[in-house]
């Protein structure tokens, strides 16, 4: 008995670190975004979802982009190649590369591997302060949410099992029931 | 044989979790080289298990257990949410240069697509774990099998 009230108690916290994993890292948002997707309307960035993801980059929800005039915002907006051919490659003044060059290390030209984090300086990519290679913070969320729907899944299939269990005792002696 | 699969079966939730941050772990590289090989094991859990996949195909309209169906379309879904994850993780590598495939398509769809697929995948994985949980127990000593196999 014991033994299952403390399974029950697991069960539980799981459950309840999953659901403020879940909304933390605004996974449903972020899952049905596609479904959602049309090339037509603007992106939203950084709204509705969590600290980790970097699609907001391709929005330009920067503000300082939207002050541009619209002749060198089309430019960035039509690109569709790979970073790195930016604004390298564009004919873009010298005033703009530089306030907004030094945000991507693609688009500076420091190379796709040696890039980094931004203020990255002398770090390699996915380096964080101190030299650490390794920061598993954000991996815990989504193992809190993996580990809740899993959890789920399990009591949900031992019910559906203990309801065709009591059917079948049902069906063998109907007196019974 | 169960082992093995036991084994793979682990280091692919282990790296999936891994996976789900591209910055957690030694960095994008890693991620990006990680997602490919996960693909592999993936494919190769497929085949550890080609007996099962067979056997519900060929009877999957006749007599098929509700329970393996339930398992066989969640399969589907879930080789349909790893094909996703990968072909829109080579549209937007960075650290590997998959420029030659020209997928098509803009990047800000493919790198919507790629958070999309990954999030639901792992979801599915977190479900398809949670359905063979009793293996994993029996795996682990915890619960003994009742016929001796399971699915």
């Amino acid at each position: 008995m014991v033994k299952k009230i403390s399974f029950l108690v697991l069960s539980v916290a799981i459950l309840v670190i999953g659901v403020i994993a879940f909304s933390k890292l605004g996974y449903w948002d972020r899952s049905i975004r596609i479904f959602k997707y049309s090339s037509n309307t603007p992106f939203e960035g950084r709204q509705g979802r969590g600290q980790e993801g970097r699609e907001g980059r391709e929005g330009f929800a920067r503000p300082e982009m939207r002050e541009l005039p619209d002749s060198i915002r089309a430019r960035f907006e039509n690109r569709e190649g790979r970073p790195g051919q930016g604004m390298r490659e564009r004919n873009v003044p010298d005033s703009i590369r530089q306030q907004f060059g030094p945000r991507d290390g693609e688009r500076t030209g420091r190379g796709p591997i040696e890039g980094g984090m931004r203020n990255g300086d002398g770090r390699g990519r996915g380096e964080f302060p101190g030299g650490k290679k390794i920061n598993i913070r954000n991996v815990k969320w989504f193992l809190a949410v993996f580990a809740a729907f899993t959890v789920i899944v399990i009591y949900i299939d031992k019910a559906v099992c203990l309801i065709r269990r009591r059917k079948g005792i049902q069906i063998r002696n109907p007196e019974r029931a | 044989m169960n082992i093995s699969k036991f084994f793979l079966s682990l280091i692919i939730t282990i790296a999936m979790l891994l996976l789900m941050d591209p910055r957690s772990f030694y960095g994008l590289a890693f991620h990006e080289w990680a997602g490919l090989v996960i693909g592999i094991f993936f494919i190769l859990h497929k085949i550890l298990n080609w007996g099962w996949i067979k056997k519900v195909t060929v009877g999957f309209f006749k007599k098929c257990p509700g329970r393996a169906r339930f398992n066989y379309i969640l399969d589907v879904l879930l080789l349909a949410g790893i094909t996703l994850m990968i072909l829109s993780g080579i549209a937007i590598a960075r650290t590997i240069d998959f420029s030659w495939l020209n997928l098509g398509g803009s990047r800000m769809f493919w790198r919507v697509m790629h958070t999309s697929s990954s999030l639901i995948t792992l979801a599915l994985f977190g479900i398809h774990l949670g359905l063979h949980w009793n293996w994993v127990l029996m795996m682990l000593h915890i619960k003994k099998s009742k016929n001796g196999k399971e699915n």
